[in-house]
């Protein structure tokens, strides 16, 4: 047993990295589907857009890259889906100069799907650049930082942005986060002067880092890495008969990132076993 | 002059913007509103200087065969490529409703978006590795840093949440772990930053703090 554990030990990562891969592809191709409960975080979050009426406003500061995009495109997707349900005006903007070609497309494809038009029910204002400067400037003028939109339209005659200027303007700000600049900008830079309704979309690392934010009142929810997305995908699409929904790429995600956790636990407890039984817990 | 001018302008500007939170009024709002534009022109310019400067590092390497100028080279001639087609067509875009051009769309979703994926993906690969081979519980404060990892890892999936009797539990622990000893310390972390912010903010302002002006 000591011999075993003394080799597993000592065994050629490799061996760790194939075991990593098969926990990633046998759920992919195998799915199962384990029921999952909805956190209050993102339960708060489901509600505050759900109490929004039509003709209501949401700016959405989409910023995330391909790197991220596994855990926050489904809540992004899901997201827009849920505001475009409610006939709720959508502004959308970037501080991450490699997120338009990642959201845009999806932004153009859901619109398209409720049949909402360019300029009256939505636009896309494009990047911006100059991190917290940005969202400071955004606090004060929206028309002002984008005096242009994505296409070359003034902010200001669409009649999407009537009545709609600084950041307060709108009902709620929603912060698809994946890192610098994003919510924690976010909230230092504007949340607290302007009293914002503010829910960040995180991934699952900073999600820690956003609780406190959530428990002050400064995040009315806080919707954190995968998981949060498939929590968010089950309330909006709870209604939904299962012909007519989406894919849920979240939802089905739990499945991998279940045994892919289950995978690092494993190797976690294997490895302290090992560690234990052949130094007998002793510090080095 | 040299220093004194920056300095100057550092205090003017600064106790403008402090100013905006405690001034109200649309003219003040208007004139900060003005030196943010002006900021983020600045930061925008400064794409400039970092294309300038990612030449100077890089080039002399890969024209004298230095270390690594290979991969210096590659980073180069994407960079000039990459840049040639998101200037490519500028006009047309703007015409057509600013789509992105369709060499400059390709550039992006066949590489940037695979190779920033894969990077990102790795991870999951190298944590598995780095748990196995160093994540020890060799003392104390090792082994509740592994058991509040793992109790995280564990009740954050539904295979963990669905455990029968103590599944339960495990969230309601799980939830505890981060909304009590997790925000305690990080609002510490943040009451401390901020505080050291203000601080720094404050001697910058006043002149006190000069390092950002660079050495003579």
């Amino acid at each position: 047993m000591l011999d075993l554990l003394l080799r597993f030990q000592a065994m050629d990562r490799r061996w760790v990295f194939l075991g990593m891969a098969i926990s990633i592809v046998v759920p992919m191709l195998l799915p199962f589907n384990l029921p999952f409960k909805v956190d209050g975080r993102v339960q708060d979050l489901y509600d505050r857009v759900e109490a929004l009426e039509a003709g209501d406003a949401v700016y959405i500061s989409a910023d995330f890259d391909p790197g991220s995009r596994p855990e926050l495109e489904p809540f992004f997707r899901t997201h827009l889906h849920h505001l475009f349900r409610k006939d709720v005006r959508v502004v959308m903007g970037t501080l991450w100069p490699t997120a338009p070609p990642l959201v845009k497309p999806i932004l153009e494809e859901i619109a398209g799907e409720y049949d909402k038009e360019y300029g009256r029910d939505w636009t896309f204002l494009g990047y911006i650049d100059g991190r917290e400067l940005a969202i400071k400037s955004l606090g004060q003028s929206v028309r002002k930082t984008y005096p242009l939109d994505d296409r070359g339209n003034k902010t200001a005659d669409l009649p999407v942005m009537l009545g709609l200027d600084a950041i307060r303007d709108f009902d709620i700000l929603t912060s698809v986060s994946a890192g610098f600049p994003g919510t924690q900008a976010y909230v230092l830079q504007i949340q607290g002067q302007y009293n914002l309704e503010m829910a960040s979309a995180c991934t699952a690392v900073s999600a820690p880092d956003y609780i406190p934010y959530y428990q002050s009142g400064q995040l009315f929810g806080l919707s954190g890495g995968m998981p949060g997305s498939a929590q968010y995908e089950k309330l909006v699409y709870a209604d939904t008969p299962e012909e007519n929904r989406p894919r849920l790429a979240a939802t089905s995600g739990m499945n991998v990132l279940s045994v892919g956790h289950m995978y690092i636990i494993v190797l976690l407890f294997l490895g302290n076993l090992a560690f234990f039984l052949t130094r007998g817990g002793k510090e080095d | 002059m040299k220093r004194t001018l920056p300095i100057l302008i550092t205090f003017v500007i600064g106790v403008i913007m402090v100013g905006e939170f405690f001034i109200p009024h649309w003219r003040y709002r208007a004139l900060t509103g003005e030196l943010l534009e002006w900021g983020i022109i600045l930061t925008a310019g400064a794409f400039i200087l970092g294309l300038v400067n990612l030449i100077q590092v890089h080039l002399p390497t890969v024209v004298e065969r230095g270390t690594d100028w290979g991969y210096k080279a590659v980073l180069l001639v994407s960079l000039a490529v990459t840049l040639a087609m998101g200037f490519s067509n500028g006009k047309q875009r703007l015409d057509s409703g600013m789509e992105v051009s369709f060499s400059y769309k390709w550039i992006f979703d066949y590489v940037y978006v695979p190779l920033s994926a894969t990077m990102f993906a790795l991870l999951a690969f190298y944590i598995a590795s780095a748990g196995f081979r160093a994540f020890r519980a060799r003392n104390a404060e090792a082994t509740l840093l592994l058991v509040a990892a793992a109790l995280v890892m564990f009740a954050s999936v539904p295979i963990g949440e669905g455990v029968p009797v103590i599944g339960e539990y495990l969230v309601a622990l799980k939830d505890w772990t981060l909304d009590v000893p997790n925000n305690a310390a990080r609002r510490a972390i943040f009451i401390g930053a901020a505080l050291g912010a203000i601080s720094t903010g404050l001697r910058v302002i006043l002149g006190l703090e000069r390092s950002h002006l660079g050495g003579d």
